[in-house]
């Protein structure tokens, strides 16, 4: 099996890349590829306030998810994952009583601990999470067989990548802790859980994509491959190219910024090959429209069947 | 109201701070490296701060990564980049977890005091990740910086985030914590019967939560957190009017990308709602200049090798999408230009392929910037 499809057997797949580079158009491809398999697929945001705006929503017709799944479209569902929901999730399961429940929420100091106390905001999203990958049909299988997640900038999916063995240190008993390591059997297996790094083929993205993998082995967290998305073609072959070179040199013409692109994106690529040895799925530009994400999964389809 | 029309090179010869804000990747470190290069050598003493940002910019810029105060560019480089004193240019690329230890130096009143919350467990595992932390400390940083008058002006890279002005919200999260009144509630009272019915409550719901030993250890550091930077939360208000004042520029530093108008008129319609002075757009990797290029004439292309000649369709095909780009770039462009308005002004940087941040690249960023 390809590591691509691969990616369609895991319970969890992160996300993850540098802000710009098409991660959440990546995302939405993917779904859509996956309820063409047949998966049951939920796509998640994380985000900080209820109104903010998704990019992944978009993809969908909508300014953005709701905190609870809904259908975004035929076999697809969508969800936000918001600190609070989680933060209020764990306290109703924590707390048995519900008088004791309800206190807790509706307690002005205890709402400004969860908001700002350390590390409750990334608690309450691994909690929403976790509870999302419990949640079960009737018949005993999984709600939602694949958990597909746009993750944020860099250093918060580290944060949240990092969180259960940061606060297992500090907390290794209670029900924070069986959360955590629930959590962890998802997340750290390499059969249920990944994480996909989105780039492009130039030099920030490509140098912010080596130092997230790096630092994603360091907290525990299985990587599946690198998405190289907005690969330019080259037409030349490589005598053309020398035999162009010059003339463009003197001229410059219209299109001679295009003529350098493939080259740098190349070596760019292979700056990656030599960093990971994980598997690179090399995307071509496709125009941004209605027809992309569609477009993006025919792609990745047939890169399924034979990277 | 003035009809003077903004410019950028106005804007880096007489503020006192710049705060570039934007999303992720698109170029928001290199411009504000760009811009206090520029005021540098338009003869100020400047300080860039900036948060996490790419290694080679640390690299071209000459200074280390993560130092504990603001470290001067080494003077060759300085005189390299045509910055003569009594200019100078100073950059400080600061990790929240060794400001936040400075602070709580600076704001205990005995060494013994701060040693006992640097070595405190639960300070260590996770103060970077009290919510907000990051920003505090920028915001912090940022305010002392300009009020010791080093600096003539201060050039602040903001935090990535999805919205660009997060990092002004974040800092009131944190003092609505630090406000000690919110974490009186999670000490044991000995007042009123009701005060202490409702601190039994709050208790057993930590008590439940973390395990009892856990809940009075954290409740405990929080207490001593907050003692410590509730001395700070002061600051965060006068920042506040401070930032809305006529010595301070925002700019919006985007790319071109399909959602790039949505979030120019989002930032735009926020920095309105908070009283900020928003002064400009600044778009980078824009191809809009590109328009003017032209495919040159066949005279000029009659001598080519005969390789080349077969290979001349393909390279067309390239020129036509290079310009179609170029026309994209150029619209929003006047688009963002329009909404800029009077008070404010829209700027396209070119699209540097060879990677935004050797200095020679910098350089020509930052010409182009003060020339504007």
């Amino acid at each position: 099996m390809s590591s691509l499809q691969e990616l369609f057997t895991r319970r969890v797949v992160l996300m993850t890349g540098k802000g710009g580079v098409g991660r959440s158009s990546l995302t939405a491809a993917l779904a859509t590829q996956a309820q063409r398999k047949g998966v049951r697929v939920l796509i998640c945001d994380i985000g900080d306030d209820p109104n903010d705006y998704s990019p992944l929503a978009r993809h969908f017709g909508r300014d953005r998810f709701t905190a609870a799944p809904t259908l975004v479209a035929p076999g697809i569902h969508g969800v936000v994952l918001l600190a609070r929901s989680g933060q209020e999730l764990f306290l109703k399961s924590v707390l048995r009583s519900g008088t004791l429940a309800r206190a807790a929420l509706s307690s002005d100091a205890l709402r400004r601990l969860l908001s700002a106390g350390p590390s409750f905001k990334e608690m309450g999203v691994f909690f929403q999470l976790l509870t999302l990958l419990r949640a079960k049909l009737p018949s005993g299988e999984p709600e939602h067989s694949l958990v597909l997640i746009d993750m944020p900038a860099t250093g918060h999916t580290l944060s949240l990548t990092g969180l259960p063995e940061l606060l297992l240190r500090l907390v290794p008993r209670g029900p924070i802790a069986a959360a955590l390591r629930e959590g962890q059997s998802y997340l750290n297996d390499p059969k249920l859980g990944a994480a996909w790094v989105v780039a492009i083929p130039e030099t920030l993205p490509v140098s912010e994509c080596l130092e997230l993998l790096e630092g994603l082995q360091k907290t525990g967290m299985p990587t599946g491959g690198v998405l190289m998305n907005r690969v330019p073609v080259d037409p030349f072959s490589a005598a053309e190219r020398s035999a162009l070179q010059s003339p463009l040199e003197r001229i410059n013409p219209l299109g001679a910024e295009g003529f350098r692109r493939p080259v740098l994106a190349r070596r760019e690529i292979a700056r990656l090959r030599a960093g990971t040895k994980l598997p690179i799925i090399e995307l071509p530009e496709l125009a941004h429209g209605a027809a992309l994400i569609s477009g993006l999964a025919d792609v990745l389809e047939k890169e399924g069947r034979t990277s | 109201m003035t009809n003077e029309l903004v410019r950028i090179g106005e804007l880096i010869r007489n503020r006192r701070v710049i705060v570039c804000c934007g999303a992720g990747g698109v170029g928001k470190t290199t411009t504000a490296a760009a811009l206090s290069l520029a005021a540098a050598r338009a003869g100020r003493r400047v300080l860039v701060l900036t948060i996490d940002p790419s290694k080679r910019l640390a690299e071209t810029l000459g200074v280390s990564r993560n130092p504990p105060t603001p470290v001067a560019v080494p003077p060759d480089r300085q005189i390299a980049a045509g910055i003569h004193a009594p200019a100078s240019l100073d950059a400080w690329m600061l990790d929240p977890k060794l400001v936040a230890d400075e602070s709580v130096r600076r704001l205990t009143k005995t060494p013994e005091d701060a040693e006992r919350v640097l070595s405190n467990r639960i300070y260590q595992q996770v103060s970077s990740m009290v919510a907000g932390m990051h920003e505090y400390t920028a915001m912090e940083a940022l305010h002392r910086l300009v009020n010791e008058g080093r600096y003539d002006l201060v050039v602040l890279d903001t935090p990535p985030s999805r919205h660009a002005l997060d990092f002004l919200e974040a800092p009131r999260r944190l003092s609505g914590l630090v406000d000690s009144s919110a974490l009186q509630a999670f000490l044991p009272k000995r007042d009123s019967l009701m005060a202490r019915a409702a601190s039994k409550v709050i208790e057993k719901i930590l008590g439940a939560v973390f395990g009892e030993e856990f809940a009075h250890e954290l409740v405990a550091f929080m207490m001593t957190f907050s003692g410590i930077f509730s001395a700070l939360n002061v600051d965060v208000n006068a920042m506040r009017t401070f930032l809305s004042g006529p010595d301070v520029a925002f700019l919006l530093v985007t790319s071109p990308a399909p959602a790039t108008l949505a979030e120019a008129h989002f930032f735009q319609d926020k920095t309105k709602e908070l009283g900020l002075p928003f002064r400009g757009f600044v778009l980078n990797r824009s191809r809009a200049r590109n328009t003017s290029k032209r495919w040159p004439d066949e005279t000029s292309l009659e001598d080519l090798p005969a390789e080349a000649k077969a290979a001349l369709p393909r390279l067309q095909v390239m020129a036509q999408g290079e310009l179609d780009a170029a026309k994209r770039d150029l619209s929003l462009l006047t688009e963002l230009e329009q909404r800029a308005g009077t008070s404010a002004t829209a700027i396209a940087v070119p699209e540097l392929p060879e990677g935004a941040d050797d200095m020679l690249t910098l350089l020509t960023i930052a010409d182009a910037l003060a020339a504007s």
